[in-house]
């Protein structure tokens, strides 16, 4: 054992700054999170232990599940809107057809570099039942005003806009890099081959971009289970808008009571480890990883 | 080697001690403020000039919410009439979103061990004021505050006493009142006297609704935790005798009167139509009062600033009255307390610099006057003092343009009298406003009748509080 880490010696102590970080920002913040969990403490003074009490109460807390609920809807919402937007824009964005391509690159890219809670405020307005330009355009349409903001039936609609609208750059983006490197030459004996533009489109790029899509899913995944800025800037009623980083957040922050947020804290991690553990399976059994 | 090795060492560790030591004093050649003094009595004032403490020069740090900046001119003109004794002090006031979040900011940097950050004082509400004097984070004042109790509105400490010791110096006692346009009610014919009773109210908004066709609210309610914040916590659950818990702590608020009278009040209002729905302190709410499509606000009188401020198309138009009462109850508006929190902060030199301004602010007549003067001619925010020789000067009974030449100053001092009793603080409160609140939010989404919002507060506070602790 000595010998082979004498060995090597030098590639061990290159990665090890990654393994100290690791170990003082996530190892040890992550068991202490656990630990925390099972008291009651309340940010200061000393963490009375309760067992598994947070555990429990989560079960029975119905602003839990709410807030379960909501994130999974803006988690489904965000990978299928996301996705397929960032694919065909980025598809138009390589197209030869397209004039002034570094103009629309530009331009694409803007929402993603816009402060969250300033485009928060910005949606606000926009969805103010009020005054908003969206129920003026309504009006205007001759249809009847919708209480965006205060309807638990409407209130994640403007939630779920501002997260595609935000995000769908950024994929954007990896997705027209994966395009770049995908060899004109398939395109080409395609062509020749007789297969028209959507062809080309399902048996080539798709295809070739499919361990791309499977990176910018699992991204999607863990950046939609924190979604924070969103529901927090545009809150519906009750916990009709909660997402689960958020309520953890509140349990913390607004409540101080920070076993309880530790508890739900742990169940976060637990629920993207599982996803994340059955997208790498399905991976593997595709024979892709 | 050894032996010479750990003689450098104790020689350089001395030398630190020393240095450290002499550190914050530095700068100070006369006496110098001890950590957490806390002798500064009303007599100081009487002391020669040899025994005054001189503080050290530095930058006193206090979380302040809402629009500090108009606080910051007080300040920063006390400083200049006591350079005296604080020559080289400055005084920042640090903005936060509210006393949650002064707490939060506290709370991480105590938790960091991070002493020197902390804020020499902060302003807190009791809920606040609870946690953080339970983990010694805050000044006991009680000494310092027995001479000048008497002297002060009647139960102006009472929320930051916890186990008889006072953890706050009082900032503000604000009572609930009802404002109503006068000009609405006079143009629809409907006599403002009658909303002396929630009976009455009612009634009034009814008519103001049938006359104006529609277009005249009684008054607003907000789809978020606002409702229950001004209408709920602080209004008509006071003052019907509402309960959440009982002595004991347990949860009762599913089978409590009080609790049905004051949200059942709010529910024939709400489903009558009498309430415009709107997010308080925002600007549709703002423009509906411009256009005189509201007639009435019934909330803290904190809403003086925000009216002064974004409502100059309806100067002259308001008044002010004391809060309707419940018939069976007959108490006035609760008032709402904030406090002044000097920090324990290990080293916290300036504590009783921060005592004699607080003790200024509160019972100096010509310096306060002067500071709210200048504050009405920006439309920014003050309260009313809690001094009650300050209260009986004339200045608080001068009239106001904004208020038709009637005394909001005044108004506000006689709303204190016959007030209801807030509802009991407890460590639980924050946790069970969430849960109150989204179930207020519900039913003003229309997703609930009132009745079953009050079910399943109850039903969810006993799930996931259980009991609370009551401390006296």
């Amino acid at each position: 054992m000595l010998k082979t880490l004498n060995k090597y010696k030098a590639p061990y102590l290159f990665i090890l700054p990654f393994f100290l970080l690791f170990l003082v920002f996530q190892l040890i913040p992550a068991i202490w999170t656990f630990y925390i969990s099972l008291t009651n403490w309340k940010g200061i003074g000393t963490p009375k232990f309760c067992g598994f009490g947070n555990y429990k109460k989560l079960l029975i807390d119905n602003m839990f599940w709410d807030a379960l609920g909501n994130t999974v809807e803006y988690w489904i919402t965000g990978l299928l809107f996301i996705l397929v937007l960032s694919v065909l824009i980025a598809s138009l964005l390589n197209s030869d057809l397209l004039k002034g391509k570094a103009f629309f690159r530009t331009v694409t890219f803007l929402p993603n570099i816009c402060a969250a809670i300033a485009m928060g405020l910005i949606f606000r307005m926009l969805f103010d039942e009020n005054v908003g330009l969206f129920n003026e355009l309504l009006v205007f349409l001759g249809l009847e005003k919708v209480p965006w903001l205060t309807s638990t039936k409407y209130s994640r609609i403007p939630v779920i806009m501002l997260n595609v609208w935000r995000n769908t750059p950024w994929f954007t983006m990896i997705v027209f890099s994966g395009l770049l490197n995908i060899p004109r030459d398939y395109y080409e004996a395609a062509t020749v081959d007789g297969a028209n533009k959507w062809k080309q489109f399902f048996y080539i790029t798709l295809p070739s971009l499919s361990n791309i899509l499977f990176f910018c899913s699992i991204t999607l995944t863990v950046d939609s289970w924190k979604i924070f800025n969103e529901s927090y800037i545009l809150p519906g009623p009750g916990t009709s808008n909660t997402s689960l980083f958020q309520y953890m957040y509140e349990s913390g922050f607004n409540i101080f009571n920070m076993g309880y947020a530790s508890a739900i804290g742990v169940i976060l991690i637990v629920i993207l480890a599982v996803i994340s553990m059955v997208q790498m399976t399905v991976k593997k059994r595709q024979g892709e990883l | 080697m050894k032996r010479t090795v750990a003689s450098l060492l104790a020689a350089v560790m001395t030398a630190g001690m020393i240095a450290g030591c002499g550190g914050n004093g530095a700068g100070t050649d006369s006496t110098t403020a001890a950590a957490g003094d806390s002798t500064q009595t009303a007599d100081k004032e009487k002391s020669t000039a040899e025994d005054k403490t001189v503080y050290p020069a530095g930058t006193i740090t206090i979380y302040g919410t809402g629009q500090p900046q108009y606080l910051q001119e007080y300040y920063d003109a006390w400083l200049a009439d006591h350079k005296d004794i604080a020559p080289d002090v400055k005084i920042e006031i640090v903005q936060t979103e509210g006393h949650a979040q002064s707490r939060e900011k506290i709370t991480m940097t105590a938790l960091a061990g991070a002493d020197d950050d902390l804020p020499d004082a902060t302003y807190l509400d009791p809920v606040n004021i609870m946690d953080l004097s339970q983990a010694g984070i805050l000044k006991d004042e009680t000494d310092f505050l027995k001479p000048y109790l008497d002297q002060m509105v009647e139960g102006a400490a009472n929320d930051a006493t916890l186990n008889g010791r006072i953890y706050g110096l009082p900032e503000s006692v604000r009572p609930n009142v009802l404002f109503y346009n006068k000009d609405i009610f006079e143009k629809y014919g409907v006599d403002p006297a009658m909303m002396e009773t929630f009976d009455g109210y009612v009634e009034a908004g009814r008519q103001l609704k049938e006359k104006s066709n529609g277009e005249v609210y009684l008054s607003y309610i907000s789809p978020s935790s606002k409702t229950w914040r001004y209408w709920g916590r602080r209004g008509l659950m006071p003052q019907a005798n509402a309960r959440i818990w009982d002595e004991n702590g347990s949860i009762v608020i599913g089978e409590d009167e009080g609790t049905k009278l004051a949200l059942g009040t709010l529910d024939t209002l709400y489903s009558e139509g009498l309430l415009l729905k709107s997010e308080i302190m925002e600007p549709a709410l703002y423009d509906a009062i411009n256009g005189q499509k509201v007639a009435t606000f019934y909330i803290g009188a904190f809403w003086d600033e925000f009216m002064r401020k974004n409502c100059q198309a309806t100067t002259g138009q308001w008044g002010v009255m004391s809060s309707p009462v419940f018939e069976g109850v007959g108490k006035a508006g609760a008032p709402v307390s904030s406090y002044f929190c000097i920090v324990n902060k290990g080293d916290n030199v300036y504590a009783g610099l921060l005592e004699q301004l607080w003790k200024d602010f509160t019972f100096d007549t010509q310096s306060r006057n002067t500071w709210v003067k200048s504050m009405e001619s920006q439309n920014a925010p003050y309260a009313n003092p809690i001094s009650l020789e300050m209260l009986q000067d004339n200045f608080w009974k001068e009239p106001s343009s904004f208020y038709g030449g009637m005394s909001f100053r005044e108004t506000e001092g006689k709303c204190l009298e016959n007030g209801a009793v807030n509802l009991v603080v407890t460590p639980q409160d924050a946790e069970a406003d969430g849960i109150i609140s989204a179930e207020l939010e519900n039913y003003v989404a229309g997703n609930q009748t009132m009745d079953q919002a009050i079910a399943n507060m109850d039903k969810n506070l006993k799930a996931k509080i259980g009991q609370a602790e009551i401390i006296k």
